[in-house]
């Protein structure tokens, strides 16, 4: 199987979304036979540079992070120029892995459903869309914290790998959790704990970033009102 | 012409063909009309602005707290934004969804709230995590689509669930999604029941 990944993270090479795809894409090329290969929206080729990489491509997956509440609109951008390729022959099967700051996987399940229209809009079989949230941070997080993960991230590449599916077990597991039980504020990792509130431990994640850059007396800055 | 209580409203015109005059024309007969019932409307039409694309750095959040980073127009239109009553996300559908011109600068408004997570209840009593309000208002959305040749009731329908979800981020209510065609009356007499 050849697989074409297109990271559409607008952080590009420093993003996240490139971490979830190594793992992914690594456990994809297990398979013998198996191709992979990436390329960016940023920095990126020309769109038309990109329209023909779709193109050739067997299998694709676009990958990238939920931007308030969908796509980043530089991928918009990319998908708009995918237009003419509506109904074209031998379009290339779609997949999506969209991930996002927010925890719940639930946040992501609205785009998720224009994603699989836009597979049916251009005439690409569609394989499915896998959806993580809790991805803010993970370069900082201790790599115990995310081993859990990316090793879903590598099993759901090599099952993808001899399939050409996505394996709706792993799907499930890895989208947990998909929205907050009653007992998720309690008993929330310590990473979403640190992040929650506006001050002193909580939110540490954000603080020591804002205090590195000395703007941390300006945090709550409202400037365009009076 | 019914009373109603006067509005400062900003449409985003997410229009990014100028050769779209039906769309241009039906959008500029609504603003006539919601002035003279006497709302106070500001149109900023993105196409003719400078707006980066959102990289994703955080500067908005930890470096230039409530500001972009980048040194684009984007300080207009957040501050055109956070002094609305209501803000009309105004765009063709294309592919199925808003332009990407209109999707870029309404990624802009993130510095409009803040980068510390909280829990909110929604509809149905359960809590979701969302980013906290940076300001003590933020304006009502709503949104005017121009159905394009492919678009259906159900990319629709799509299009308004992600936009009700974006409401929430942004603190407000999401009022309505009418297609944007004449006669604009109607959207009008909606804007006016508010």
């Amino acid at each position: 199987m050849r697989l074409t990944v297109f990271n559409c993270s607008p952080r590009g090479k420093t993003s996240n979304t490139r971490i979830l795809l190594e793992h992914f894409s690594d456990g994809f090329t297990t398979t013998n036979g198996n191709s992979c290969e990436i390329a960016y929206l940023n920095p990126s080729k020309s769109d038309d540079e990109l329209v023909r990489i779709f193109q050739k491509a067997e299998h694709v997956l676009l990958a990238f992070p939920l931007y308030t509440d969908a796509m980043p609109g530089r991928v918009k951008a990319f998908i708009e120029s995918l237009e003419h390729l509506c109904g074209a022959p031998n379009n290339p099967k779609l997949a999506f892995l969209l991930q996002s700051g927010l925890p719940e996987a639930h946040h992501s399940r609205y785009l998720e459903r224009y994603l699989e229209k836009l597979a049916q809009r251009l005439g690409c079989v569609y394989t499915g869309t896998i959806v993580k949230g809790g991805i803010e941070g993970i370069q900082k997080k201790p790599s115990l914290m995310n081993r859990k993960t990316l090793q879903s991230f590598r099993e759901l590449g090599i099952n993808f790998g001899k399939t050409g599916m996505f394996d709706e077990r792993l799907m499930a597991r890895l989208a947990n959790p998909e929205k907050l039980s009653v007992l998720q504020p309690v008993l929330s990792s310590l990473w979403w704990f640190m992040v929650k509130e506006k001050s002193g431990l909580n939110g540490l994640y954000w603080n020591i970033q804002l205090k590195k850059n000395g703007s941390f007396e300006k945090r709550f800055a409202r400037p365009y009102t009076g | 012409m019914s009373e109603c209580i006067p509005m400062k409203i900003t449409i985003l015109d997410g229009n990014s063909r100028a050769e779209n005059s039906i769309y241009d024309d039906c959008l500029e007969e609504l603003t006539e009309s919601l002035i003279a019932s006497t709302h106070t409307v500001a149109t900023l039409q993105l196409r003719n602005m400078d707006i980066h694309y959102c990289t994703g750095c955080f500067g908005c959040w930890v470096k230039t707290p409530g500001e972009c980073a980048l040194n684009d127009d984007s300080s207009d239109l957040c501050r055109e934004y956070i002094n609305s009553d209501l803000v009309l996300f105004a765009s063709p559908v294309i592919m199925g969804f808003p332009s990407a011109l209109l999707k870029k600068a309404q990624e802009k408004l993130i510095c409009l709230i803040l980068p510390y997570f909280e829990l909110v209840k929604n509809e149905l009593h359960h809590y979701e995590v969302h980013h906290s309000s940076r300001y003590d208002r933020y304006p009502l959305i709503g949104l005017l689509l121009e159905k394009g040749n492919d678009t259906d009731s159900e990319d629709i329908k799509i299009i308004s669930d992600i936009y009700m979800r974006l409401a929430i981020n942004f603190k407000t209510s999401f009022i309505f999604t009418r297609i944007l065609e004449r006669p604009v009356e109607e959207i009008v007499h909606e804007i006016n029941s508010i």
